[in-house]
């Protein structure tokens, strides 16, 4: 018994082809429990475009709505507002969006307002540095955090501040405006978040 | 008895144990009950195969033309049934939804609770699951079985469930089945077609046999990847089973 | 690259008291006996189906909602809308069903060759508390899915609890939190299915391993190794008829991995539901607590010893008999080692008394089962005509299994202690035909 010279290299082989074998098993077996992480058809149901009413919200308010279970923030901004936009670009990190931020909103987008109808804002209301909510400060007075405060948001976790366009003040520690979604008009006072405006419409 | 023959029989009563157990086993699943359900008589047998595409389309037709009014599949997303039953949403959002449901939402019918209560004694039950529950054969059975009872209030009847509360809502496509009573007894005999509907007995049953089948889909709708995957990891499994059993046999040459 | 692992391994051991010795004592100079045959397969499957039931629960947990009013819908939410949630949860399921088949393999296996006899008491016990905990962690597991049988299995399960004299009304409700299983009974279920019991399944396979490798295993002869001949080609101390658990046993049950999961992918890909055993139809259909289903009965693996409970009649007033009856025939299990005490352990060298005595427990097992299945309602009309009292054919039937049941035990204490049993000769060494 056992006298026979044992063969390695059969041994070998025969131990690493089932250890391959065997581990391309368990990775496979692996890849459905990873997959079980990914939006299920409810949440992605769930991430269906919202259409919203623009009725009610009155100049300078903010109304929150969910989408894809995120805050977006609908805005009616005020004339003073807006005109106070142009006049924080020097104290911004990207006032034109197109450098870090250039992917933080669809191309319709992309201007001083940082929306389609100037007055109206819509914003995907998280923190660009560790994903808090922001809070609203519309009105134009002196703040604890900013005796020059001209309205915007102020994000209660790590001090982040933006202006009325969600787009970044310098020297804080969020590194990008806010996100736009993409959206568009269903008509003059119904908004729809999720889809953009049509081609060429 | 030398002690020999009697070793060797013990081992090889060890050796037909096991699969004794097996067999003992394998006749308790052949043996196992259909999905029971109350009703009486023999279930007819529905062939339903979820692999039978086409069949599962004019199925999910008929279901949406001739129960969601009443019933919901409220766990079945139209866009589920879309890539399922290899349609577009266009096709699905044009012909089957008549609910004005978004294309992500489930299947849920109009019809309020409280209204259907108080017209059929109960709220008619959702169906995700009513194959799994009761049974492909019984489905089919049931929807094969009705027939014109002057004694209802609902003036029908069903055999394969006794009283039932669902008006028969296929009777203009097979028509107006009456019974025919066993001598001196109320128990049925038989059904008898009295007025044909608009298909033929034998095209009546593909139809509800489509229906059946598209309702089998919806209580599993993972069926379809099931057997897909099925077969590669058995195949897998096999090759890996086919190495470790040479891997065993090159070790074990040290102790044998 | 080998030597930064073997560095590392090491680094490690310098640092950890015996990882290393432990991996030896465990593996490579843990000497089992060679002449393991196909009954030797189950214990490692047991480990890797608690393993399977663990992962697949952990991610099932993710989805799941322990509420009357959610759990129903998470079960469906998690078979349709979430990816790959199917197969994670027939892998639970069918895990479940495998489990018992794994375990009551390998229980019979430890009947058969006396593997719970001396010096291997203690593993044999520690084995049985794995085996109630086990039945334990499947009734709640099975109560989870809030379909209608999970409902009224937990209903009638916890009925027995009430059957107690005196206590019993209240004990039942204090298991509840209700008076109706219902929200806070789904949730303290829920909460020792994923929780507590898995923490003590763990811990009890830890010691039942950690006892067996102290006494070392049992084998088809019944022979003790480490009694015999010293020396082997790999330790000249060592047990000759014993051989390394690894790679030996570590290869060879690789093969019994492959083969177990070859069977269970298949009861996965393609028959899930396996019949309505594994996944019973009524489930399909969400708890009703005005509604029973027509045919209420456990879950398969508990059967034969539910079937018990239904076959002891009532007396003096008090259903406490029959509910006794089947925590009896569990206990007789765990008394095993004191009630069969034949010097000779393997089933190949005992009287035909004791194998003929087996053989008609596993009849009486399986017929309890088939039973409790209300399987025989099925098939004595079949074989007797139509026209029989199927109430008194069950209960004669199974009144005659049940005392087969315990017949069993009671007949081996006899034969064993007043020393009717004549044996043959048990061999020195092992037999290494395979």
């Amino acid at each position: 018994m056992a006298n026979e010279v044992v063969d390695h290299g059969r041994r070998r082989f025969l131990t690493s082809a089932t250890a391959v074998v065997g581990g391309v098993g368990i990775v496979s077996a692996a890849v459905p429990f990873i997959k079980s992480w990914e939006p299920s058809a409810r949440a992605k149901a769930a991430g269906a475009p919202v259409t919203q009413s623009l009725k009610k919200i009155e100049s300078g308010q903010q109304l929150i709505v969910a989408w894809r279970s995120l805050p977006v923030f609908i805005v009616n901004r005020t004339p003073e507002q807006l005109a106070a936009l142009p006049k924080q670009d020097p104290r911004l990190v990207d006032p034109k969006s197109d450098g870090s931020s250039s992917e933080q909103q669809p191309k319709y987008a992309q201007n001083e307002t940082r929306s389609i109808k100037p007055e109206w804002l819509v914003m995907v209301g998280i923190c660009t540095h560790l994903g808090c909510v922001p809070n609203y400060v519309g009105e134009m007075k002196p703040e604890p955090f900013d005796p020059n405060w001209q309205g915007g948001y102020y994000c209660p976790c790590h001090h982040s501040r933006y202006d009325m366009a969600g787009r970044v003040y310098r020297g804080v520690p969020a590194p990008k405006n806010m996100q736009i979604p993409p959206y568009h008009f269903v008509d003059d006072t119904t908004v729809q978040i999720g889809v953009g405006p049509k081609e060429g419409a | 008895m030398t002690k020999p023959t009697l070793l060797t029989m013990s081992r090889l009563l060890m050796k037909r144990l096991l699969p004794a157990i097996v067999l003992a086993v394998g006749l308790l699943v052949a043996g196992q009950p259909a999905a029971r359900a109350e009703g009486e008589g023999q279930l007819m047998a529905s062939g339903a195969n979820v692999r039978d595409q086409a069949s599962l389309q004019r199925g999910a037709r008929l279901f949406f033309n001739y129960c969601v009014g009443c019933h919901s599949l409220k766990y079945m997303r139209y866009s589920r049934i879309a890539d399922d039953l290899g349609l577009t949403e266009q096709q699905v959002m044009h012909d089957l939804n008549f609910t004005g449901a978004k294309f992500q939402e489930p299947v849920i019918s109009h019809m309020p609770p409280e209204d259907a209560t108080k017209w059929f004694g109960k709220a008619p039950p959702d169906l995700s699951l009513e194959v799994s529950a009761k049974g492909a054969d019984w489905v089919y059975t049931y929807l094969n079985t009705f027939y014109l009872d002057p004694k209802s209030p609902i003036g029908w009847n069903n055999t394969t469930l006794p009283n039932a509360a669902m008006p028969f809502p296929l009777w203009e496509l097979q028509g107006e089945q009456v019974a025919v009573t066993k001598p001196g007894s109320d128990g049925v005999e038989k059904l008898d077609l009295a007025h044909p509907g608009k298909l033929t007995p034998a095209q009546y049953q593909q139809a509800t046999r489509d229906l059946v089948n598209f309702l089998a889909y919806v209580s599993e709708p993972a069926a379809m990847q099931r057997h897909r995957y099925g077969v590669w990891v058995l195949l897998f499994l096999a090759l890996f089973t086919m190495l470790a059993y040479l891997l065993k046999k090159e070790y074990w040459k040290d102790v044998h | 690259m080998a030597n930064v692992f073997a560095r590392i391994g090491d680094w490690v051991n310098e640092r950890t008291p015996g990882l290393a010795p432990m991996y030896r004592k465990h593996m490579t100079e843990y000497y089992a006996p060679k002449n393991f045959n196909l009954w030797y397969y189950f214990g490692s499957l047991a480990m890797l189906v608690l393993v399977n039931q663990i992962v697949t629960g952990i991610f099932l947990t993710m989805n799941y909602d322990p509420s009357a009013s959610g759990a129903f819908d998470s079960v469906q939410y998690i078979m349709r809308d979430v990816e790959w949630g199917w197969l994670i949860r027939y892998m639970h399921t069918t895990g479940a069903s495998l489990f018992f088949v794994v375990v009551f393999l390998h229980m019979f296996r430890g009947i058969m060759y006396g593997s719970f006899k001396k010096p291997r008491e203690l593993v044999w016990l520690l084995g049985m508390l794995i085996f109630l905990a086990l039945m334990a962690e499947a009734f709640m597991g099975y109560v989870l899915p809030w379909g209608n049988m999970s409902f009224w299995g937990a209903k009638v399960i916890v009925s027995l609890f009430g059957t107690v004299p005196k206590i019993g009304p209240a004990l039942q409700e204090w298991i509840m939190g209700d008076f109706l299983p219902a929200d806070a009974t789904l949730n303290r279920f829920f909460a020792l299915h994923v929780i507590a019991l898995p923490i003590v399944l763990l811990l009890l396979v830890v010691l039942h391993l950690a006892a067996l490798h102290e006494v070392g295993s049992n084998n088809p002869d019944g022979v003790e190794i480490k009694k015999g001949p010293k020396g082997n080609r790999w330790d000249a101390l060592k047990p000759a008829d014993g051989i390394p658990f690894h790679p030996y046993y570590t290869v060879k049950d690789l093969v019994g991995v492959g083969f177990f999961l070859l069977i269970a992918a298949f009861i996965i890909f393609f028959a899930p539901t396996f019949g309505g055993w594994f996944l019973e139809h009524d489930n399909s259909i969400a708890a009703n607590n005005l509604v029973t289903p027509a045919q209420i009965k456990p879950v398969w693996y508990f059967t034969a010893f539910y079937a018990i409970v239904r076959m002891v009649p009532s007396a003096f007033g008090t259903a406490v008999w029959g509910v006794l009856g089947m925590f009896g025939s569990i206990a007789l299990l765990f008394a095993l080692p004191w009630i069969d005490v034949g010097p000779v352990k393997s089933i190949r060298y005992r009287g035909t008394g004791y194998k003929v005595a087996l053989t008609i427990f596993v009849i009486a097992f399986f017929c309890l089962m088939a039973l409790g299945m209300d399987l025989t309602d099925e098939y004595f009309p079949r074989i007797f005509g139509a026209g029989i009292d199927i109430t008194l054919w069950d209960n004669v039937f199974g009144r005659i299994m049940t005392v087969a049941y315990f017949g069993f035990f009671v007949f081996l204490w006899l034969y064993t202690h007043l020393g009717w049993e004549k044996t043959k000769p048990v061999p020195d060494r092992v037999t290494t035909h395979d």
